[in-house]
Order: structure tokens, then sequence, then C-alpha cells
């Protein structure tokens, strides 16, 4: 193996452990509450209006936005490690990181505007 | 158990051979319990003295003859011939570059186990005698201090594999863990400064290969778990 010059330590890197860890735990919270909406659908508990009302609620809506945070939380700090473990050369892992960052960014706004109907 | 074992021992010796090839040899059996060791000392002494391997204390105490043995990194001077699948397929530690037959480069490895600063470091001033420790403080070293630097864990860790360029791996964690515990070392927080990073420390994905690969019984995985909790201890 190469002997590389030491770069010391970035002084970071917890914050992504606790986020990943953070993000898992709401995930596995949360998670479970979109399939037992589909369901009752489909079992027929609930009807169109109800879950229409069921999704309107501010409650629900909440606890929606925290699903979709957690999600792309956890996704962009999974991937993230992956692109670090194997994509070797630093542009390309930035750039991929970057990107990544972006796109994902841009989904969970989409998503949130749906969830609060911003816009009308 | 036969009265023959059967070998396939990597051979490569860069200035004569084009690539490695695997050698295949029969080692008498010499006497009870006999260890791979006492097998690659009889071909070493017996049939082929030019097969090139570490080894110091033939004890499991130095830490020298970390090899790949059937696919498992061990130590072969405690690892018994009894058990193991024939031909025995001795290779050098997975991932390193071979300076010849089974010896690997390890300056690297050291130079790993340099950077987590592996001696007490204070800031009150010496006293008259030595720095005391409690039993109890004396016990947080156990199943840390015992580590022989052999390198079985570090070069099975997947995660090394990819980035050992700037992970540490599980030796030198252990280690820096070691360091980390131990009562009487006053710059615990300046060592949990020299880790805390994506790479040095994180990059562990807790594979846990490194437990299982350890001839020593130590568990690094624990070790580095153990660093992460006191970093998120000191950050909350
Ligand atoms: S637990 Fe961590 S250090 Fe051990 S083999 Fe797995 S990734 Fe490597
Ligand atoms: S932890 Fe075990 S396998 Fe790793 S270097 Fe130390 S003794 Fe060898
Ligand atoms: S020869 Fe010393 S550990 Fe095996």
């Amino acid at each position: 193996m190469k002997l590389t010059k030491e770069p010391g330590s970035a002084r970071s890197g917890i914050d992504d452990w606790y986020w990943q860890r953070l993000s898992a735990v709401m995930l596995a919270l949360l998670l479970p509450l979109p399939f037992v909406l589909i369901i009752s659908v489909y079992s027929g508990g609930v009807d169109q209006l109800g879950l229409l009302d069921l999704l309107d609620h501010f409650v629900s809506r909440l606890l929606h936005t925290l699903l979709i945070l957690a999600l792309i939380v956890h996704a962009y700090m999974g991937l993230k490690v992956i692109f670090e473990d194997y994509v070797q050369q630093i542009g390309w892992r930035v750039t991929l990181i970057a990107g990544m960052l972006v796109v994902m960014s841009g989904f969970g706004l989409w998503w949130l505007a749906i969830i609060w109907a911003w816009g009308g | 158990m036969t009265d023959v074992i059967k070998l396939s021992v990597f051979r490569y010796d860069p200035e004569k051979d084009d690539k490695p090839f695997m050698q295949s040899y029969e080692v008498a059996v010499t006497k009870p319990g006999m260890k791979l060791l006492d097998a690659l000392n009889y071909i070493k002494w017996h049939i082929d003295g030019t097969l090139t391997y570490r080894r110091s204390c033939g004890e499991g105490v130095c830490g020298s003859d970390g090899l790949n043995i059937n696919g498992v990194n061990g130590l072969a001077c405690i690892t018994p011939i009894e058990g193991l699948k024939q031909p025995i397929h001795v290779r050098p530690l997975p991932s390193m570059h071979v300076i010849r037959d089974l010896v690997v480069d390890m300056n690297h490895f050291f130079d790993q186990y340099r950077q987590i600063q592996p001696w007490m470091q204070t800031t009150t001033p010496t006293p008259e005698h030595e720095r005391l420790q409690s039993p109890e403080g004396r016990k947080m070293l156990d199943g840390q201090y015992e580590c022989v630097l052999c390198g079985c864990c570090t070069t099975a860790c997947p995660s090394w594999w990819w980035n050992g360029d700037r992970f540490l791996g599980p030796a030198a964690l252990l280690q820096a863990n070691r360091w980390i515990v131990d009562s009487r070392d006053e710059l615990t927080g300046k060592r949990l400064d020299q880790i805390e990073d994506a790479f040095r420390l994180y990059r562990c994905h807790q594979i846990m290969n490194c437990m299982e690969a350890c001839p020593k019984d130590l568990n690094p995985t624990a070790a580095i778990d153990s660093i992460k909790r006191k970093l998120l201890a000191r950050k909350s």
C-alpha cells in the first residue's frame, strides 16, 4: 500500500454519524404509518374522503414532513458513505455528493410543496 | 490425523517471478499438537530454504506471523494443524504489498499505529514515584492491551481495503481506545480530536470481520464503538 501524506483529522464526522442514526430512528417510527394508511384504504376501512381528511390534518402534515425529511437525510447520508467508500477520486466524489445533494433537496422541496399545498 | 500434512503455499519473489504462484509441499507430522508454524519451519529447514516468512516468538506474543490460512487470518504459531482442511492454503495477509512469499510490507500499518500516539501523555508534573492506577482503572485496559499488532484484523477489514490510506483500521483504533480509557493518560480530549473524522474513525461500518479475525480474541469493533460513544458524550 502506498504511504500517503497524513492529512490529519477533519475534527468532524460525529454529526454525520448522529444524523444517520437519528434519521434511522425516525424512519423506524414513521415509515409504518403510510403502510397502515394503505392497508386501511385497501381493506375498505377508510374511503377517499376520509383519506383526504386524514392527510389534510395538521398533525398528519407535520408527521409527513418529518417522514420526508428523515427519508432524505437518511438516503443522503447512506449514499454519501457509499460514494466515499467506492469513488476514490476526490473530484468525482465531491461532484457526485454535491449533485446528489441538489437532486435530493429539490425532490424534498417539491414534496413539501405538495404536503403543505404551497401555491394553492 | 494423517502422518503427512499437505500445504499449498503462496510464493512470490519479485526479482525472479513474473507473478505469484502456489507451491505444494508435504510435511511429516513431527509431534503431536503441531502448529502451522511448525510445518512452515519444517519446509524451510528440511525441504526448501528459500521459503520466506516472518516469525519470532512462536507462541502468539510477537505478532509477526499473521497469515491468511485457508482464507482466514491468524497467527501461524498458535493455529493447530488439526482441524485445518488440507491442503492448507497459506497466503500473505490480504490487501498487503508482498515483499517476498509470505512477508508483506507493514510500514503503513505501523505508521497508522504511530498516528494514534501510543504512549502515555500527561500535563500534570511527573510524580516522584510512578503514576498510580487503581485496580478498577487497570481493569479498563483488559481486552485492549493484549493486542500484539499482528494486523490480522486490519487486513481483514473491507473498509480498510477501500480506504486504508485514511481509515486507521481496527488495530490502530483499538490501540487508540487503549490510551483513551487509560486512567493515567491526561490528553484524552486531544486523542479524541485526532480521530474524530469521517475517514479516520467513522469508516468503520461494523462489519465485524476484525473481531472474527483476531487471534487474541479481542474485539476491535467494541473498542471503536466505545470511542464513538465517548465522542457522542462529549458533544451532547
Ligand atoms: S467492524 Fe469496523 S474495523 Fe472491524 S472489520 Fe468491520 S469495518 Fe473494519
Ligand atoms: S486486535 Fe487482534 S488481530 Fe488486531 S492487531 Fe491486535 S492482536 Fe492482531
Ligand atoms: S511467532 Fe510470534 S506471534 Fe507467532
